[in-house]
C-alpha cells in the first residue's frame, strides 16, 4: 500500500502545525464518527418505543376509546393468556430451527462458493435469487406451490414415487408450520450465505498453506482452521437472523393467516391482530414488549459468547 | 485470498459439480417457475400436467405491468430509495463501525447492543406512532420518510458486522497511518475502507435487497404512485380478491433478474479483483 | 384480545382524553399534504366548500378518483378532494388507517367508505353522523332490506348504502345436466358425491375455510340457513352453540369428513385458493363471492367458458338461503364541519345514476333493487342482473361495535372446530369468550 506513504509524507512536512489540532480532533474523532448513526436511530426509534412501552400500561382500545392506566394489569392478563403462550412457544420454535437450519445450508453454500471452479460466478448470483425476490411474491408463489390440491410440490413428490396421496401442506394443523419453516429457509439462507462467504474470504491463504504443508485433510482444515475464524462473523449473523427470525410476520400472514387452528399463530399475528383488527392498543403494546424481552433474552445470549470469542482473540 | 489451488481428485470434483448443481436448482427452481408463469394465461396454472415451456406463448402479462399498471414507476421510486438507503447506510455504518472498533472507547459493547436493541423493537408496533409522526412533520408519501426509516432499519446489521470485521484488521496499520500523520478520518478512508471492500459489497447488498423488498412502512405511509415502491406496486396489483398471477409473475421476472445480473457484475469486479492482491498478508 | 378487563367500561359518555402529541391531533398538514398530492385539480374559487373524501382503491374500467371528479364537474357548491387508501384486499390497513384518521375527531376525512362489518364499530365509538334526518324512511326503502340492515346500529342510519356483494353458489350447468339446482344442503350432497364417484369432477363441494374473516363469511351462509344465528338481534345474546347453529358447522366438517366433497385443504383455502380449481375445471360446486364469473367467463383465466351458472345457496330443511352481506358503504364523519356538503355528496354518490355508473364501469352491484332493472346495466353486464334475487337474501354478519374482537374468537374457534371435529366443545368455548366481549 503506498497511499498512506504517500500522505505520510505530506503531513510529515506540516507535523508541527498540526500536532496540537490532531489532537483535538482525536478527542471528538468518535462522537462525530458515531452522531450520524445515533441521530438516525434515535429520530425512528425513541418515540415508538417510548409511545408503545406508555401505552403498555394503558387500556387503551380506539374504539370504544377507553384509555385509563391501568399499571402492570396488561401484563399480569398476558401471563395467564393461552393464547399468548402458544403463540410464544410457535415463534421460539419457528426461530430455532429456522435459524439452525439456515446457518447449517448456509454454512453449506459458502464452503462450495469460496471454492475456484468455473461457472462459480454463476453460482452465486443464482444462490441469491431467493433472497432477492421480492416477499409480497414468494408468499403467494409458494402458497401456490405448494397447495394441496394442485401444487407442483406435491405433483413432483407424487412423480417420484415418494408419496401416495396429495399432503396437505397449509390445511393440517401438523404440517403447517413446518411448511411455513421450509418456505422461510428457501427464502432466507442466501442471507447467512454471503455474510459466512465474505468471512471465509478473509480468511488468509497463508493459513490453508500452513495446514495443508502439515498434512491436515479437508476436514481438518476445516475444523481446526477456518469454523474458528469463522465463528465472530457466524454468531453475528446468526444473531441477526434468530431476531428477524423471532419476528417473522408476513409469511405466516398471507400463508395461513395463523391457522389452521391456531397451529401457525406467531407473536407477530398475534400482535398485528390485536392492534389493528381489534384496536387494542394498550394490550397489544404489551404484547411488542414481551417480544422485544425475549428477542432481548436470545440477543444477549449470543451477544456473551460473541464478546467472550473476541475478548479471547485478543481485542 | 482463500483459494485453495490446490489440485482437487476426480471424486472431489465431482462432488462440487452435484453441489454447485443442487444449488443452483434449489434456488432458481422456483424462479423459473415464475419466468415460465409470466408467459403463460392463468388457466394453465390449474393444468392437469404442468408444464415449464409456456403453451402457448404470450407476452400480454408483460405489457399489462407496463403499459395498464404503470409499474415502472414503481421500479424507479424503489430504485432511488433503496440506493440512497445503502449509501447512507454504508457510510453512516462504516464510521460508527470504525469508531467502535478502532477508536478506544468505553462502554462500546454497550453502545452496540443499544444500536441492537433499537432493531429488536416488533416493527407492527412502531409503524403506528411513526405513521403519526410522519404526518404531523408532513413527510407522509415522500422519499425522504422512507429513507431515513429503512436507514435505521438497516444500520445495525451493517455495523455490527462491519464492526465484526474490522477487529479483524490488524493494529499495525492503523499505527502506522497515525505515525504518518494521518488523522481517524483519513485512516477509515483510505486504509480501512479499502481493505473492508468485500464485507463492504456484501453488507451494502443485504441492505440494498431489505430495502428494495419491505413491505409494511411502504404501504402505511406511501400512498400515491408517485412515491409507492414495487411491494407495494405488486399489492396493488390484486383486485378486490382476484391475484393476477401471470401480471405478479411478470412483475417477480421484471424485479429480480435485473438484481441478480447486477450482483454478477458487481461481485466479479469486486471480488475478483481483490484477490490479486493478496492483500491481507 | 379478548378479555375482560376488569374495571374497563365502555361507557360512551367518557370523553377522549387528549394525548399530547399523538392521536390528540394530526393538522390538516398531513391531509393536506396527501391531498396536494393526489391532485386537488383547480380548486375553483373561495366560494367552493372543499371536502375530503377517503376511500379504498377499487377499479376496473375507471377509478374511483374519476368518479369523484365527475362530481366535483357536476356542480360548483362542493369540490371534493379524494384520498385513497390501500385496496380492499389489504383490509386491515384499511380499517387501521380510517380508524386512526376517525379517532382523531378532526373533521376530516368529510366522507369516508366502511366495510359493512365496520359499521357498527364505528357507530359504537361515534364517529358516523347519523343519517336518519336527511335519508328518511322512504328513501330507505329505495334500498336492499338487508343491507340497510347493516347500516343501521342503534336505531340509527349510521351508513349510506354503495355497493353490494354477497356469497353465492356457482354450478358446472354441463355436470348438473338435467338435473334441478340444488335447493338444499342434501340435495348438493347428493349430486356432488354422484359426480365425483362418476370421475366428472375431482372435487364436489369448495368453499373456504381459512382461519381469517372468509371463514366467518361461510359460517354464517351455513348458520343462517338452518335458521341458526351466532348472535341475537339485540346483539348480546350469544346463540353460536346451539343446536341450529352446530349443526351447521358440524355439516361444514362432514363435507371434509363424511361426505367427502370437499378436500381437507378447504381449511387452507380463501377465495382465490378456491376458486382456481373450479374454473380449471375440477369442481362441481362452489361457493364464493361475485368476482368469480367475469373470470369464469374469460377464456384466458378459466377451462369453463359457457359452463357455469349461479344460483341462491342451499339451506337447511326448514330454513332460507342466506347469503352473507359483503361490500363497502359510505359513512359521514360525525365531526365533519361541512355537514351539508358532506351530505350532498354522499347523496349524489348514491343515487341510482351514480350507482349505474359505478356497476358498468367499476363492476361494483348496485344497493338499488331498481338499478338492476335497467337495460343498460343489461347491456354492459348482464349476469349482474341474475344476481338480484341472491342479493335480496344477504345476511349480514353479527352486529356489534365489538365485532372486530368477536371474529377473530370465531375464526379461532370454528377453525378448530373444523380441524379435530369437536364442534360443540369449540363452539361451547367461543360462546363463553364471545359473551364476554360483548356483555362489557
Amino acid at each position: 500500500m503506498t497511499r498512506p506513504a504517500a500522505i505520510g509524507d505530506t503531513l510529515r512536512r506540516a507535523a508541527p502545525s498540526l500536532a496540537a489540532v490532531r489532537r483535538r480532533r482525536a478527542d471528538w474523532a468518535p462522537l462525530l464518527l458515531l452522531l450520524p448513526t445515533t441521530i438516525s436511530l434515535g429520530s425512528v426509534s425513541v418515540y415508538p418505543i417510548l409511545d408503545g412501552l406508555w401505552l403498555s400500561l394503558h387500556n387503551t382500545t380506539l374504539a370504544t376509546r377507553e384509555d385509563r392506566f391501568v399499571g402492570w394489569l396488561n401484563y399480569r392478563l398476558l401471563a395467564t393468556d393461552p393464547d399468548f403462550w402458544s403463540a410464544w412457544r410457535h415463534t421460539l420454535e419457528f426461530t430455532a430451527i429456522s435459524t439452525l437450519a439456515e446457518t447449517a445450508i448456509g454454512l453449506g453454500m459458502a464452503l462450495l462458493l469460496v471454492e475456484r471452479f468455473t461457472g462459480r460466478g454463476l453460482v452465486r448470483a443464482a444462490m441469491l435469487i431467493p433472497w432477492a425476490m421480492p416477499t409480497v411474491v414468494t408468499s403467494k408463489m409458494f402458497g401456490w406451490l405448494f397447495d394441496g390440491q394442485n401444487g407442483l410440490v406435491n405433483w413432483v413428490l407424487r412423480s417420484l414415487h415418494l408419496i401416495g396421496g396429495n399432503i396437505d401442506w397449509y390445511g393440517s394443523p401438523n404440517t403447517a408450520l413446518g411448511t411455513i419453516i421450509f418456505v422461510d429457509v428457501w427464502k432466507t439462507t442466501p442471507f447467512m450465505a454471503l455474510l459466512l462467504l465474505a468471512g471465509l474470504q478473509t480468511i488468509p491463504h497463508s493459513l490453508h498453506e500452513a495446514a495443508r504443508i502439515d498434512g491436515a485433510g479437508a476436514w481438518q482444515t476445516f475444523w481446526h482452521v477456518r469454523l474458528p475464524m469463522l465463528v465472530p462473523i457466524l454468531l453475528i449473523a446468526a444473531m441477526f437472523r434468530a431476531l428477524d427470525a423471532f419476528r417473522i410476520f408476513d409469511l405466516v400472514y398471507v400463508l395461513t393467516g395463523g391457522g389452521p387452528a391456531d397451529s401457525t399463530e406467531v407473536l407477530s399475528t398475534l400482535t398485528y391482530k390485536t392492534l389493528f383488527s381489534a384496536l387494542e392498543f394498550g394490550y397489544g403494546s404489551a404484547l411488542s414488549t414481551a417480544m422485544f424481552a425475549t428477542e432481548a433474552l436470545i440477543a444477549l445470549c449470543f451477544g456473551v459468547l460473541i464478546v467472550r470469542g473476541m475478548r479471547r482473540q485478543g481485542r | 485470498m482463500a483459494e485453495v489451488g490446490r489440485r482437487r481428485s476426480g471424486a472431489q470434483n465431482g462432488l462440487f459439480l452435484l453441489g454447485a448443481t443442487a444449488i443452483v436448482l434449489w434456488s432458481s427452481g422456483p424462479f423459473l417457475w415464475q419466468i415460465s408463469t409470466s408467459f403463460q394465461l392463468d388457466r394453465a396454472l390449474v393444468s392437469p400436467t404442468p408444464s415449464l415451456i409456456p403453451h402457448p406463448f404470450i407476452l400480454q402479462h408483460f405489457l399489462n405491468i407496463f403499459l395498464v399498471k404503470h409499474f415502472q414507476f414503481y421500479i424507479l421510486n424503489s430504485t432511488i430509495v433503496a440506493i440512497s438507503t445503502t449509501l447512507l447506510c454504508l457510510a453512516f455504518g462504516a464510521m460508527a463501525a470504525y469508531a467502535l472498533s478502532r477508536l478506544k472507547m468505553r462502554w462500546r459493547f454497550g453502545l452496540l447492543g443499544f444500536i441492537l436493541s433499537v432493531s429488536m423493537f416488533p416493527q407492527i408496533a412502531i409503524v403506528g406512532p411513526l405513521y403519526l409522526l410522519a404526518s404531523v412533520l408532513g413527510l407522509l408519501d415522500t422519499y425522504m420518510v422512507l429513507v431515513i426509516i429503512y436507514l435505521a432499519l438497516g444500520l445495525p446489521l451493517v455495523i455490527w458486522v462491519l464492526f465484526g470485521y474490522f477487529q479483524t484488521i490488524p493494529e499495525e496499520l492503523d499505527e502506522a497511518a497515525r505515525i504518518d500523520g494521518a488523522g481517524p478520518f483519513l485512516s477509515l478512508l483510505l486504509i480501512i475502507i479499502p481493505l473492508s471492500l468485500p464485507c463492504l459489497v456484501t453488507t451494502g447488498l443485504l441492505a440494498f435487497i431489505a430495502a428494495w423488498n419491505e413491505f409494511m412502512f411502504a404501504l402505511a405511509l406511501t400512498s400515491t404512485i408517485a412515491h409507492q415502491t414495487v411491494p407495494v406496486g405488486i399489492a396493488n396489483f390484486t383486485n378486490l380478491y382476484y391475484v393476477p398471477w401471470g401480471d405478479i409473475a411478470a412483475a417477480s421476472v421484471v424485479v429480480t433478474l435485473p438484481l441478480v445480473l447486477l450482483v454478477l457484475f458487481f461481485q466479479r469486479r469486486i471480488i475478483e479483483g481483490l484477490t490479486q492482491g493478496a492483500v491481507k498478508e | 384480545m379478548s378479555k375482560t378487563k376488569p374495571g374497563s367500561t365502555a361507557t360512551v359518555e367518557r370523553l377522549p382524553k387528549p394525548r399530547p402529541g399523538r392521536r390528540a391531533f394530526l393538522g390538516g398538514v398531513a391531509l393536506g399534504g396527501v391531498a396536494a398530492f393526489t391532485g386537488a385539480r383547480g380548486a375553483r374559487g373561495a366560494s367552493r366548500t372543499e371536502i375530503a373524501f377517503a376511500s379504498a382503491k377499487f377499479f376496473g374500467k375507471e377509478t374511483v378518483a374519476q368518479v369523484v371528479g365527475m362530481y366535483n364537474a357536476s356542480q360548483s357548491r362542493v369540490h371534493v378532494t379524494y384520498i385513497e387508501l390501500p385496496p380492499p384486499s389489504a383490509s386491515t390497513e384499511v380499517h387501521q388507517l380510517l380508524v386512526q384518521q376517525l379517532a382523531r375527531q378532526s373533521g376530516s376525512p368529510d366522507v369516508f367508505t366502511q366495510d359493512v362489518i365496520w359499521i357498527a364499530e364505528f357507530a359504537g365509538a361515534g364517529w358516523a353522523l347519523p343519517l336518519d334526518q336527511e335519508f328518511g324512511a322512504d328513501v330507505r326503502k329505495q334500498y336492499f332490506p338487508g343491507v340497510i340492515q347493516a347500516c343501521t346500529w342503534g336505531g340509527k342510519l349510521t351508513a349510506l348504502p354503495w355497493f353490494i356483494d354477497s356469497g353465492m353458489l356457482y354450478y358446472r350447468t354441463d355436470l348438473l345436466g338435467s338435473a334441478a339446482v340444488p335447493e338444499t344442503w342434501d340435495e348438493l350432497v347428493a349430486l356432488a358425491q354422484a359426480a365425483e364417484k362418476s370421475g366428472r369432477a375431482r372435487f364436489g363441494f369448495l368453499w373456504q375455510g381459512k382461519q381469517a374473516e372468509v371463514l366467518v363469511c361461510d359460517l354464517v351462509e351455513f348458520v343462517a340457513s338452518n335458521g341458526g344465528a351466532i348472535l341475537g338481534p339485540d346483539g348480546r345474546t350469544v346463540m353460536i352453540d346451539d343446536d341450529k347453529s352446530v349443526q351447521a358447522v358440524q355439516f361444514m366438517r362432514d363435507t371434509i369428513d363424511r361426505y367427502k366433497i370437499s378436500p381437507q385443504d378447504v381449511l387452507s383455502w380463501d377465495e382465490e385458493p378456491s376458486r382456481r380449481p373450479f374454473t380449471g375445471g375440477q369442481a362441481m360446486f362452489l361457493r364464493n363471492w361475485s368476482y368469480v364469473y367475469t373470470i369464469a367467463q374469460d377464456p384466458k383465466a378459466s377451462s369453463v367458458v359457457g359452463k357455469v351458472g349461479v344460483a341462491p345457496l342451499p339451506h337447511f330443511p326448514g330454513g332460507r338461503s342466506a347469503a352473507c352481506l359483503g361490500g363497502y358503504q359510505y359513512g359521514v364523519n360525525a365531526s365533519t364541519k361541512n355537514r351539508d356538503a358532506a351530505i350532498d355528496f354522499v347523496r349524489w354518490m348514491s343515487s341510482p345514476a351514480t350507482q349505474l355508473h359505478f356497476a358498468t364501469e367499476l363492476g361494483l352491484a348496485p344497493t338499488r333493487p331498481d338499478v338492476f332493472d335497467d337495460p343498460k346495466l343489461a347491456q354492459s353486464q348482464p349476469f349482474m342482473q341474475k344476481l338480484k334475487p341472491v342479493f335480496l337474501g344477504a345476511t349480514p354478519r353479527p352486529v356489534t361495535p365489538k365485532y372486530a374482537q368477536v371474529t377473530l374468537v370465531l375464526q379461532s374457534s370454528v377453525s378448530r372446530a373444523l380441524a379435530d371435529g369437536n364442534v360443540k366443545q369449540a363452539l361451547s368455548g367461543a360462546k363463553e369468550r364471545i359473551a364476554a366481549i360483548v356483555a362489557s
